[in-house]
């Protein structure tokens, strides 16, 4: 059946992963964009409550994929958008947002405290305060992020019925919680694996410059349940980068860094658990990264190629986690617990220790 | 008045008297809200058939006079006894109905759905015919408002209060043992006087999950994962309609690996399913028979779906 591009269920289809056997036990769901899924619910669902009318100006605060998703989603359901950018948000994508109609302003210095991330939120409230018809999106908050994920749960659970684990990188912390929690309701006994990166608030570590993107956060979103969580790692960008080019060779998948770091963790833990049905998530494709994660030059004058993998290494603290591949048992436990730390409050950024 | 239509009113009285027979259903194993291809939303269910108890229907025809319903309670049954008689295109109106039923009222069993079904089929007995499950399906919901989906022999996703069919399996349901019991003996819940659940955003998006491994579970005859819908179903519809002592059942048995466990929900009943392949099948019957009646339970109707 063709679908009408403008049929409601068009978009997801076009958008919907490719469910990829990768060995007997791991099986990958390759999102050309994720981040339509969140884009598109949040929308829908803002549209469905009267939240926003056709004349919103949606309002966002991304460098990346989520920029994307919602230029398009935007695009697609007929809605102005503001993306608040910064210098890290790469040609590439500003070139599309425009191109679908965003309005696309880049925050030109980062803040004392809180950065980039902070500054973007900051010209966020002020875009939302000078258009009184506005609407901020907020991934890290909207509860419509994770519980989006009800298509990507439906479709993992009718093409391979029963699941023992899945791996995702955590970011907002919607795509992991919201599949997880959706899949509980059938296999309570899931095992749930976040990719994180050293640098992150996430899971415990201290704020501090990222080079892998698209993943880890210097805040902590209120849709990461850190309760979902059985185990966390935590990767370096070499090793998400090389992983990345191996996936690649290995697959003739073409994906970005996050499908990467997600692929090295979850074929790691399906190897060492040979009768547990592993599902990973790979969030996006690899055309943003043509210049970096698939430049030679890039890689090397980086220092981003690494020979062979290390051995991830177990930790009792996340302030433990590095200089390499790091993992804890998280054991499904709050963040207090594990950290030590007071539950930092929404928004709050916290600084590096 | 369309063409299907025409040739219903062509039918005439080909015996005196017919029969009708449908069987009860035990709770349902699922029921939430699902979408359409137009994206509409749509209150529905698929039943637990339950062939142990049943519904038989005779229906004798008369020339003239009222349409009358032996028992005289039976009065959905007599509503769509007297839908299907004008729905086939009888020629008369008039007749005897007499209904005889072994399965309890108001407990979520499809007691009513079954009576309908068994004077339709008795009725279209009597003029020889043979309606589709649709056609039965849309006679019983106009009677009874809303119906089970006993009515299809085999498992559907069915718009109970539309008598719609959103999804047909062409399967049959998975193998699976029940046992099948009523926590409230004394209670009745009457299907109509119950207000339909309202189902929050969240509910919306976990019943298109479980909607997806229904189809699984039925199309792959895979009971355990059917056995995981039915148990995530009734959780979430538990706060609509509680089971008292449901949790505490559950939890007296948690070291017993089951399928998964159903309810009914609009009724008093719930049911725990089990792997009729499984070797410690009929030891785990036997403990479960126990910690049952320990909790005051009897009456339990075992049955294989």
């Amino acid at each position: 059946m063709i679908n009408d591009y403008k049929s409601r269920n068009s978009l997801l289809d076009t958008y919907r992963p490719a469910i990829v056997r990768l060995a007997g036990n791991l099986i990958a769901a390759s999102f050309p964009l994720m981040k339509i899924y969140p884009a598109h619910a949040c929308l829908e669902q803002a549209a469905a409550r009267g939240v926003i009318d056709p004349d919103t100006l949606i309002v966002e605060s991304s460098s990346g994929t989520m920029a994307l998703g919602l230029a398009i989603a935007c695009r697609w359901s007929g809605y102005k958008l503001a993306i608040v950018s910064d210098a890290a948000c790469d040609p590439l994508v500003t070139m599309r947002l425009k191109d679908l109609g965003a309005d696309v302003t880049i925050v030109p210095a980062p803040l004392a405290v809180g950065g980039y991330q902070r500054a973007r939120l900051n010209k966020v409230d002020e875009i939302c305060r000078l258009v009184p018809n506005s609407w901020w999106v907020n991934q890290y908050d909207n509860v419509d992020n994770a519980q989006s994920y009800s298509a990507l749960a439906a479709d993992l659970v009718e093409s391979l019925g029963r699941i023992d684990c899945i791996v995702g990188t955590v970011g907002s912390g919607g795509s992991v919680c919201g599949t997880a929690n959706y899949l509980r309701m059938l296999f309570p006994h899931l095992y749930v694996v976040g990719v994180d990166t050293l640098g992150s608030v996430l899971f415990g570590q201290p704020d501090e410059h990222r080079t892998l993107r698209g993943l880890g956060n210097s805040l902590l979103p209120q849709n990461l349940d850190h309760t979902v969580f059985n185990e966390v790692h935590w990767v370096t960008a070499a090793e998400a980068y090389t992983a990345t080019r191996i996936l690649h060779r290995d697959t003739a998948l073409f994906r970005g860094g996050t499908s990467g770091a997600c692929w090295l963790v979850a074929r790691h833990w399906a190897e060492n658990h040979p009768d547990q049905r592993t599902v990973c998530l790979f969030p996006d494709d690899g055309y943003r990264y043509l210049q970096s994660i698939y430049d030679d030059a890039y890689m090397t004058q980086n220092n981003l190629w690494i020979e062979s993998f290390p051995e991830p290494r177990p930790v009792k603290h996340p302030l433990d986690a590095g200089p390499k591949w790091s993992y804890l048992h998280w054991a499904r436990r709050s963040y207090g617990v594990v950290t030590g730390l007071k539950n930092a409050s929404n928004g709050q950024v916290l600084s590096a220790a | 008045m369309n063409a299907a239509y025409q040739t219903q009113i062509c039918s005439q009285i080909v015996h005196e008297s017919g029969q009708g027979h449908a069987i009860a259903q035990f709770g349902e194993l699922f029921q939430g809200v699902a979408r359409d291809d137009e994206g509409k939303l749509h209150r529905c269910l698929v039943s637990l058939p339950c062939d142990k108890l049943s519904s038989t229907a005779k229906f004798i025809s008369a020339a003239s006079g009222d349409l009358l319903v032996t028992p005289a309670s039976k009065q959905k049954a007599q509503k769509a006894a007297r839908i299907a008689l004008e729905y086939l295109g009888s020629p008369v109106q008039s007749g005897t109905l007499i209904v005889e039923s072994n399965i309890p009222e108001g407990k979520g069993m499809g007691s009513s759905t079954a009576d309908c079904i068994a004077s339709i089929m008795a009725v279209a007995a009597v003029l020889e015919r043979r309606p589709e499950p649709q056609q039965v399906a849309e006679i019983v919901v106009k009677a009874e408002t809303a119906s089970g989906n006993v009515m299809f022999n085999q498992p559907v996703l069915f718009a109970h209060r539309e008598g719609r069919v959103l999804e047909n399996y062409f399967r049959s349901v998975p193998t699976m043992l029940v046992l099948g019991f009523d926590t409230e003996g004394d209670k009745i819940v009457e299907t109509l006087l119950f207000p339909p659940a309202v189902y929050s955003a969240k509910e919306i998006e976990q019943f298109r999950v479980l909607r997806a491994a229904l189809r699984r579970a039925i199309l792959t005859h895979d009971a355990r994962l059917l056995g995981s819908v039915a148990t995530a179903s009734a959780e979430i519809n538990q706060k609509f309609l509680p089971k008292p002592l449901f949790a505490e059942i559950c939890h007296s048995l948690r070291e017993v690996t089951v399928l998964g466990v159903a309810v009914a929900h609009s009724g008093t009943v719930s049911s725990i399913l089990l792997d009729a392949q499984d070797p410690q099948c009929n030891a785990k019957v036997d403990l479960i028979l126990s910690r049952l009646e320990s909790f005051g339970i009897q009456n339990i109707l075992q049955f294989r779906t």
